[in-house]
């Protein structure tokens, strides 16, 4: 058995895990730091690098305690090292180095993005995941499909040409007057609404594979200018709909096409109950395989790292100790 | 008991490890910027030539700035790591008494900088004293003009060290009575931090890591989104 101490420190969120084999999580800890940044309306770097600074020791330390782990467990430790905030990045990699080197043991470095996509299979027990999924990565910063055709092998189907799902999220939450992080209070909101209230067109871009969310953010905007009726909850719901709609049928389509053995969702708009609940639909009316991360491990977490350190380590081994953190890393292609 | 030393405040990345005898091994190297590269490295080839394991360690003392907050934070993330794994305590020096302390045996006025960026250098001034050096004005961030003026209204014969006073030596240079401290007294002293450091924990006067935390000087760059408040 190889335990794996996963830190996490990209942009706001503090976190440190214990994994054994890349699927058991014997400890997740997260420290948010959500309301440090709320009143700027998104995250500040600086107020983030110093936060990272004063709780990366103790968050590490609860995670040990927390896994009931002792020091001389840990076979292996790993670190986030892009992409993100280069100041908050740093602080994890450096602690994660500094352990690495006390305990003697090997350090990697791990692509946080390629981490999401590993959150899916977490206490994936049963058997071995059937390759290849059909990965909807949607975060904040990023809206990616990918074809996940094997351990470290993913190739890029499409991307969004504007706005990030997240970020659309965040926008049209701003514009309502909900507050910061978006997708949260809307996915509340939306429970209560009719997703059918504001008429929303999908952007399907000709059929490919590619995104694009600025004209419904533009166009909800509009719709409520022109309608100053229209109840939050409504336009929540039709919005969150709306985006549901677009990044499934795209995910279907993907998943249809390349006789993928199941529909994956990663990122914190993974975390969205619509996105969630037509997905699982879709799987079972197709017959595939449904992997949904826990909401716990959609948003940023250290589970992750530490889980797809155990699949890097297999495949390309340490990271050498000189390895800074790179803001604008890049998943390795196939494409 | 040994002592390792880490200091990242500036350009700089310098570590040491000493105790009793004195310094045992140092390294310093300027590479701009390369803190989170060069450090855990620096302190593995340390232990190797000194031939000691890092559990051999009974304090960890850190430079907690001011500095560049970058190199700072890769410093004290590291230290903190380190002092924790090995639970021992820690100890945390000024980058600017560090500067200050190589220059204790003149018996002129030591101005200590650190170059702060954004046109301003951070600063303290100190007295040489029975041992060491004695802080008398605590330290502070500003412009290199207002620190000349400072100076000139004392009118006492200083000497001027640290990178700040290099990147404004034509303004600081002016000074009556001032000269500029160069090599060797450019940036925080790893060893000097090891020396200090030990003196200090034999007066038991030692933290938990908990208790360790940077000295920025300086607000973060944010500004508020005052339309977005109101609107929440």
């Amino acid at each position: 058995m190889t335990t794996i101490l996963g830190i996490e420190t990209s942009c706001d969120e503090t976190a440190a895990a214990v994994v054994d084999d890349g699927r058991d999580v014997r400890s997740s800890i997260v420290s948010s730091q959500v309301d440090l940044h709320a009143r700027y309306g998104g995250v500040v770097p600086e107020i983030a690098g110093r936060a990272h600074e004063a709780l990366i020791t103790p968050v590490v330390a609860e995670a040990l305690v927390e896994a009931g782990a002792a020091d001389s467990d840990i076979d292996v430790v790993a670190a986030t090292c892009g992409p993100g905030l280069v100041g908050s990045l740093l602080v994890g990699v450096a602690a994660a180095k500094a352990l690495a080197l006390v305990w003697d043991v090997p350090y990697i470095g791990i692509n946080h993005h390629e981490a999401h996509l590993y959150a899916a299979l977490l206490d994936e027990h049963d058997a071995e995941v059937q390759f290849p999924l059909v990965t909807l990565l949607v975060s904040g910063g990023h809206t990616m499909l990918i074809s996940f055709e094997g351990h470290g092998r993913y190739r890029l189907l499409g991307a969004t040409r504007d706005d990030a799902a997240g970020e659309a999220f965040d926008k049209v939450a701003r514009y309502l007057g909900l507050g910061y992080p978006g997708g949260p209070v809307i996915d509340r909101l939306a429970s209560e609404g009719d997703p059918t209230a504001v008429p929303l067109t999908r952007a399907m871009l000709d059929d490919g594979y590619d995104f694009s969310f600025s004209g419904i953010k533009t166009a909800v905007i509009n719709w409520v200018r022109a309608h100053p009726e229209v109840t939050a909850a409504d336009v929540a719901a039709s919005f969150q709909a709306c985006v549901t709609d677009v990044l499934t049928h795209k995910a279907r389509k993907a998943a249809h096409e390349l006789s993928a053995a199941g529909i994956c969702l990663a990122g914190g708009v993974a975390a969205n109950s619509a996105l969630r609940e037509r997905t699982l639909d879709i799987c079972m009316e197709d017959g595939i395989n449904a992997y949904l991360p826990s909401r716990a491990m959609c948003t940023d977490n250290a589970a992750m790292i530490a889980a797809t350190a155990w699949y890097r380590l297999a495949s390309d081994g340490p990271s050498d100790l000189d390895g800074g953190a790179d803001p604008n890393l890049r998943i390795d292609f196939l494409n | 008991m040994l002592v390792l030393g880490i200091e990242t405040a500036t350009p700089q990345v310098g570590v040491a490890i000493g105790g009793h005898e004195g310094i045992i091994a140092s390294f310093h190297t300027t590479r701009d910027r390369r803190h989170a590269e060069t450090l855990a490295p620096a302190i593995r080839f340390l232990c190797e030539q000194a031939q000691m394991k890092l559990s051999q360690i009974g304090l960890v003392a850190v430079d907690v700035g001011p500095g560049l907050f970058t190199g700072l934070r890769v410093g004290l993330a590291t230290a903190k790591s380190i002092a924790h794994a090995c639970r021992v305590p820690m100890i945390g020096v000024s980058s600017l008494d560090l500067t200050a302390f190589p220059a204790r045996f003149s018996d002129r006025l030591i101005v200590s900088t650190v170059d702060a960026r954004r046109g301003e250098i951070f600063y303290a001034t100190y007295r040489r004293a029975p041992g060491g050096i004695q802080l008398m004005s605590p330290p502070a961030v500003d412009q290199p003009t207002d620190v000349a003026a400072q100076l000139m209204a004392t009118g006492a014969e200083t000497l001027i060290v640290g990178d700040g006073a290099e990147r404004y030596a034509e303004v600081l240079g002016d000074v009556r009575g001032a000269e500029i401290g160069r090599e060797g007294l450019r940036h925080p002293n790893a060893g000097a931090l090891v020396e200090l450091a030990h003196a200090r924990a034999l007066r038991e006067e030692f933290v938990s890591p908990s208790e360790i935390a940077p000295m920025y000087l300086r607000a973060p760059d944010a500004r508020i989104n005052w339309q977005q408040r109101e609107r929440s």
